[in-house]
């Protein structure tokens, strides 16, 4: 059956050749997976399934820090931001880029097409206080947005305890009358020591700053006082507050310019970015829910994060991989020394080496992402309930084929060690025994 | 009879009395190889199918890693010299350390003698690259071995169609030759068990198919008995006999076994590595 007069190096051969290297390959280690009592391939394959299911979540959690945590957790279709921004200003001290004439935009955004709703989100840090003066001051991080009639999610505090719009900018002078109410998170009213219906201070403001006016009249004299209308059980522990846009942006001085972080839509996803990119041309547009992967280079801390844990990875599954597949290889000597004695090629035989193990690597690695995601969203769980609300990890579309290309290249970084080993066998020694 | 002949057509066979041989055209051997052999006769039907002429073989100096020190070797093989003709069964008789796996070593193109000359369908193995020994041992030699080495993970089909993956041969083809030849060899209920869900003769029968799914010119077999049982040992040499006798190829069977060896049509024995007689 053998080709006649060596032959052997047509195309289709050499195809038929791969083909049945590739299949003796996964022949062998699919029978000894399932129908020997070798547990070495099971081994290998869930270090590389755990390895990478760490990186996914670790990679999860650079993933949320680059997105900012629980102040941009939002229920929004679409959001806008700047170009060149990625990690939340307020968390690192540097005030970064913000989108100016939100509120105009904002407006022309409501009205395009498949457009539900949109609002500009501006996040400040502010030092709040009871307005009983029974109280310490506390920072907590206050979002504006403008709410509309509909239940929605930001910064992980649902805005339908807020009234309807933003009154102040309704009025046509842009000097309406300001409501004064705030939801606070459950850290927050915890950290401030108040309930619902009492009022905080924004420490160190003596007027014209967050403020509420209980009546019309009172509006040209502004108190420095705003209402908690509600607070947001089961929020965590991070300290949120949210307040309608205009009152944060006076105490940031934002006004002026309409300043805003984000500009958030909700609607169909495909009308809404196009409006955002319209309003916005330069701007980011962020049109899935999730966050975009490539945050993680804005971010220097969650890059360091993600890159560490790759380098990590990497190189424990390389490592665990090359000593499995040479011990493998090692007991398999005999095997190999039987394929060199029925004619196989010292190139086939190594082949069938390196495919034996790059394929059980990234076997490994594809159970190894489901599992990261799987473990993100237990993690999120597991933390929601006891810690924080909001997710800490974030899993991504992308994780998937990034941990199977991890595993992918960690196998071929294996390769060398179990090939050296296997051109170092003896047929004569193996077959002679 | 079981028919192990299996050959694909009397041209590819061995017996190549005139004109280049099958090996040398592909190996590229050229003329001189041809003119070298032109003249050789065997004792059997005139064409040397396997010729060793002076071998000589020192494990130390060329034998890889058995080398137990620089200045120290071990001879394995002295002034050997031997011709196995197409359709022939020789044997190989004598104790252990006498040699007869290393003159099946060197035909199956496993080792290269330290000197002489082994001619394998009239082309010299030992003026030829690893590379291409082993070419001419996936085209041209099957091996049976005392042990068996079958490969535990693959069934007794895989196992006899491994020999023609490095070929190039399709999977369907290769399918069907090892099904054809597992059937010949009376295991065709045990085409899908693994080697450890079979007897030991059902394992030596499945190395033989092996041996011969490439359709080889020569069988070369290793104490093929050595691990059976009497009655197993003797179908198993009966298929070996078979297939060198019906199938026209020279089969040389190693054993220190005189039962064993009694099949054979000439048995030389061996002693300190060196020929003592040259058949009887």
């Amino acid at each position: 059956m053998g080709t006649e007069d060596g032959q052997e190096s047509g195309e289709g051969t050499r195809r038929s050749r791969w083909r049945g290297l590739v299949g003796v390959s996964i022949g062998r280690l699919w029978k000894r997976a399932t129908r020997t009592r070798s547990g070495r391939i099971a081994a290998t394959t869930a270090a590389v399934a755990v390895t990478i299911a760490l990186l996914v979540i670790v990679t999860g959690m650079a993933l949320a820090l680059a997105d900012g945590g629980v102040a941009t957790e939002t229920d929004a279709d679409v959001r806008i931001g700047p170009e060149d921004t990625g990690s939340l200003t307020a968390v690192d001290g540097v005030e970064g880029p913000r989108l100016g004439e939100t509120n105009e935009r904002a407006e022309q955004l409501r009205a395009a097409d498949g457009v539900e709703h949109a609002s500009p989100a501006l996040v400040e840090k502010l030092r709040l206080e009871p307005a009983n003066g029974e109280g310490e001051p506390r920072t907590v991080l206050v979002v504006g947005i403008v709410p509309d009639e509909n239940d929605r999610t930001v910064a992980g505090l649902p805005t339908d305890p807020l009234e309807s719009g933003d009154p102040h900018y309704t009025d046509e002078t842009d000097d309406g009358p300001r409501r004064g109410e705030v939801v606070l998170s459950a850290a927050a009213a915890e950290e401030l020591d108040v309930t619902e219906g009492e009022r905080l201070a924004v420490a160190g403001l003596e007027a014209d700053g967050l403020a509420g006016t209980e009546a019309p009249d009172e509006a040209a004299v502004p108190t420095p006082t705003v209402t908690v209308t509600a607070v947001a059980e089961g929020s965590g522990d991070a300290p949120v507050v949210l307040a309608p846009l205009s009152e944060v942006q006076t105490v940031s001085g934002a006004s002026d310019g309409e300043l805003a972080d984000r500009v958030l839509v909700w609607g169909n996803d495909e009308h809404a970015a196009a409006a955002g990119s319209e309003a916005y041309p330069h701007a980011a547009i962020e049109s899935d829910r999730g966050t975009d992967p490539a945050t993680l280079f804005d971010d220097g801390l969650a890059f360091a994060t993600s890159l560490l844990a790759l380098l990590v990875g990497v190189t424990i599954c390389a490592s665990f991989v090359a000593t499995t597949a040479g011990m493998t290889v090692d007991e398999d000597r005999r095997t190999l020394a039987v394929l060199e004695s029925v004619g196989f090629s010292t190139h086939s035989r190594l082949a069938i080496v390196a495919l034996s193990t790059v394929v059980t690597t990234v076997c490994g690695a594809v159970l190894g992402a489901a599992l990261g995601l799987v473990g993100i969203g237990a993690l999120n769980a597991v933390v929601a309930s006891s810690v924080v609300s909001g997710a800490v990890a974030q899993a991504h579309p992308l994780l998937v084929p990034y941990g199977v290309i991890v595993g992918l290249v960690s196998g071929l970084l294996a390769v060398p060690y179990p090939l050296v080993i296997a051109n170092r066998t003896s047929v004569l020694e193996e077959v002679g025994r | 009879m079981i028919d192990l002949s299996l050959r694909r057509t009397a041209s590819t066979s061995a017996s190549a009395s005139t004109g280049p041989s099958r090996a040398e055209s592909e190996t590229g051997a050229g003329t001189e190889a041809r003119t070298e052999t032109e003249g050789n006769t065997n004792r059997h039907d005139g064409t040397a199918a396997v010729r060793l002429e002076s071998v000589s073989h020192e494990y130390g100096t060329g034998g890889g890693r058995l080398r137990s020190g620089r200045d120290r070797t071990v001879t394995a093989l002295e002034d050997v010299s031997l011709a196995v003709g197409a359709g022939e069964v020789v044997g190989l008789k004598g104790p252990s350390g006498s040699g007869k796996s290393t003159i099946l070593h060197a035909v199956a193109g496993l080792l290269a003698p330290t000197e002489g000359r082994v001619d394998l369908l009239g082309t010299d193995l030992t003026d030829r690259s690893e590379r291409e020994r082993t070419r001419l041992r996936r085209n041209h030699v099957g091996i049976v071995f005392q042990r068996f080495h079958l490969l535990p993970s693959l069934s007794a089909r895989a196992n006899v169609a491994l020999p023609l993956v490095q070929t190039g041969v399709g999977r369907s083809t290769r399918r069907e030759r090892a099904t054809e030849l597992l059937e010949a060899v009376g295991l065709d209920d045990r085409i899908t068990h693994l080697p450890s869900e079979l007897s030991g003769g059902e394992c030596q029968r499945v190395a033989i198919a092996r041996a011969l799914a490439t359709d080889p010119d020569v069988i070369v077999a290793d104490e093929p008995t050595g691990e059976l049982d009497t009655t197993t040992g003797a179908s198993v040499l009966e298929l070996l006999t078979d297939a060198g006798r019906d199938g026209n190829r020279a089969v040389l069977v190693a054993s220190h076994d005189d039962a064993t060896l009694a099949v054979a049509d000439r048995v030389v024995p061996l002693r300190d590595g060196r020929v003592v007689s040259d058949g009887y």
